[in-house]
């Protein structure tokens, strides 16, 4: 019988330094099978290890539409990140998955969509943005394209050149911001808190839009409450969330929000599914 | 259903009969321990491995210090091996060996606890079956043994069980009063080991005798506790904020003994326990009680008060294994009371609730801290 908790070998083949403590790998089925026969959908994640430090819980970051190779990016803040921060081109990463479920990018045919993320919440947004402007090159179906994108600091923002690469593309708004005292001299970008830019200068019309937010807890629930006031409806606000996980699988117990199991019932879930369930996130 | 009698001093036949078919048999027993003070040795009561007949408890005593569970589900165990050799690791299986085994003895609230743990590992769940419970399931049979003895700290009238339920049992067993036992074959595979005992085993049972020796216990529960609206409770998410849950909660210390000596907790860690370029990744049992459990890795915690840990822990019971596992969450066992350091009581809890549950409108419930 299969081992459920045997992952599956990658080497890394390339690794980025996204910004301080912050870096992307792309990564590579080692057996060719297992390459082939692996697939995933936009949301879904993964657990990644570093042999002898354990297992990390972090999104797929790249795009089902760019199927070469995956991608994660990670901040060094534990025994495994920092295990994982020190690994080199070449080496090999434990990876499980794909787990969880996706975001619903078939209902939004014909809106318009508006990705919001702070920080190290890029990652899991980068996926969905790529598939979705990916898909609308194919065949159109989304009508407008914004992000909305801070960081503490201009230093600590991620995917900088693809921030300059989505400034640059036709019927996509870039919004990018920093907290107040992150800014350079030489920053073109907003200064402001995600939720305050959002609410204040950026003011998106909710018309025929969905909104989708990925960060810490507290942005989560500012950013919301900041589209609620813009006329947002509940069904029209996305996340992803990023409850703590050993297993991915619903067996180990600790990412539940009442009875409902991030790991397996999520992570994407509407405003109208996170105001159902119980106040423990 | 098959039934016949078994003379109780038989019973330690039986163990050396299913030992001599080559099955691995798991009994209470008397076991030595160290006492606190590390000094003298006390005997307390276990499931644990049997060679023969001749030293078990099977129907003896209270209940057994520990469940079922860690036959089923390993405290500790290794999923693989893996060596890291430059820049590749290869992963190498690790040999587990799954005996067929046969657990004699087991209280209807343990077998209960059986179907619990066996929806959150198999496949029923999300379609992800943990294999190293589902084999040892597969060849695990369970002997049921209705309570004798429950005492201050059983419940399991509580929680729609009974000292004589069969839940879960493979064969099962009464005390008839008379030194003979009521045997019902409940499954085939407690057919199977039935027939290993055929030449103990005699004539056809008595119902009649094998129901009111049950019911005489049932008598011996005082604990009564309406559970009845606890899950209904639950599920209004409002109440998840109500003040019960600080209040009653604010002693609990985090030690976790509860979740470790309950037989439905399922909750567990991975881990790698490396040296130099080798090592196992190891699963082992972890609990909701602890800090760190849901800590993130950014600082933030959902459960961030020791209450709010207690707090998921009755959910889980009441709420979480009805809702998302379609099974019972709480068997009455009492072990959880019995372990606790500072008397919490999951029994408060749920005369609480159901309080709560009978008068909507009462802004507190009665309580001695009022």
């Amino acid at each position: 019988m299969s081992n459920i908790y045997q992952p599956d070998l990658m080497t890394i083949a390339k690794v980025i330094n996204e910004a301080p403590g912050i870096k992307t790998f792309h990564l590579k089925f080692q057996d060719e099978e297992v390459a082939n026969n692996f697939s995933f959908e936009t949301g879904q994640f993964g657990e990644y290890s570093a042999f002898g430090a354990g297992e990390s819980t972090f999104c797929i970051a790249s795009s089902p539409t760019r199927p070469d190779h995956i991608e994660c990016c990670f901040r060094e803040t534990g025994k495994n990140t920092a295990a994982l921060a020190n690994l080199t081109e070449g080496d090999t990463i434990g990876f499980r998955g794909p787990y969880g479920n996706t975001f619903p990018i078939d209902d939004w045919k014909g809106k318009k969509l508006i990705f919001i993320g702070g920080g190290i919440a890029l990652p899991p947004l980068r996926s969905v943005i790529w598939n979705c402007l990916d898909l609308r090159e194919q065949d159109g179906r989304y009508e407008h394209i914004s992000i909305v994108y801070g960081a503490k600091s201009v230093a600590d923002l991620v995917y900088k050149r693809e921030i300059e690469e989505w400034n640059e593309m036709d019927n996509v708004t870039m919004v990018k911001t920093v907290d107040p005292g992150g800014e350079t001299e030489d920053w073109d970008g907003h200064v402001g808190f995600v939720p305050h830019v959002l609410e204040n200068d950026f003011k998106p019309d909710p018309e025929n839009t969905i909104a989708i937010v990925c960060g810490p807890p507290i942005m989560i629930k500012f950013t919301f409450e900041a589209l609620e006031r813009l006329g947002f409806k509940q069904d029209q606000m996305v996340t992803t969330m990023e409850n703590r996980m050993k297993c991915g699988i619903g067996k180990c117990g600790r990412c539940n929000i009442g009875s409902t199991y991030v790991c397996i019932d999520g992570p994407v879930f509407t405003a109208t599914e996170l105001a159902a369930l119980p106040n423990d996130f | 259903m098959k039934t016949a009698t078994l003379n109780k001093s038989d019973i330690g036949k039986c163990i050396d009969l299913l030992v001599q078919s080559d099955l691995r048999v798991i009994a209470p027993r008397l076991q030595p321990r160290l006492d606190d003070e590390g000094t003298d040795s006390i005997d307390v009561l276990t499931f644990t491995e049997v060679d023969s007949g001749n030293d078990h408890q099977v129907g003896e005593g209270l209940l057994p210090l520990n469940g079922v569970k860690e036959f089923l589900f390993a405290k500790h165990e290794p999923l693989f091996a893996y060596e890291k050799r430059g820049k590749k690791v290869e992963i190498i299986p690790v040999h587990h060996e799954y005996p067929q085994t046969v657990i004699i003895g087991v209280r209807p609230c343990d077998a209960a606890s059986i179907a619990s743990l066996e929806s959150v590992f198999s496949d029923a769940n999300a379609g992800f079956e943990d294999p190293f419970f589902t084999e040892r399931r597969s060849r695990t049979t369970f002997i049921t043994y209705s309570c004798t003895a429950p005492d201050a700290s059983c419940f399991c009238t509580s929680v729609d069980l009974a000292p004589d339920s069969s839940k879960g049992s493979d064969l099962h067993l009464t005390e008839l009063g008379d030194g003979r036992l009521h045997v019902e074959v409940i499954t085939e595979a407690g057919e199977a080991v039935a027939k290993k005992l055929e030449a103990l085993l005699e004539g056809e049972g008595d119902q009649a005798a094998r129901e009111k020796a049950g019911a005489s216990v049932h008598e011996k529960l005082t604990r009564l506790r309406n559970s009845a609206p606890i899950m209904d409770w639950l599920m209004d998410t409002a109440n998840f904020d109500d003040e019960m849950w600080q209040r009653l909660g604010e002693k609990c210390i985090g030690c976790g003994s509860c979740t470790f000596v309950c037989p439905t907790c399922h909750c567990f860690d991975i881990v790698d326990e490396n040296k130099g370029s080798k090592g196992y990744r190891v699963k082992f049992w972890d609990s909701c009680q602890f800090d760190h459990f849901t800590l993130h890795a950014s600082g933030h915690n959902p459960r961030d008060w020791q209450y709010k840990r207690y707090r998921n822990r009755f959910n889980c019971k009441f709420k979480i294994y009805p809702e998302k596992f379609e099974t019972q969450g709480c068997v009455g066992c009492g072990r959880c009371i019995r372990a606790c350091p500072v008397n919490l009581d999951i029994t408060e809890y749920m005369a609480e609730v159901a309080h709560k549950a009978a008068n909507p409108n009462a802004m507190k419930a009665d309580s001695d801290f009022e």
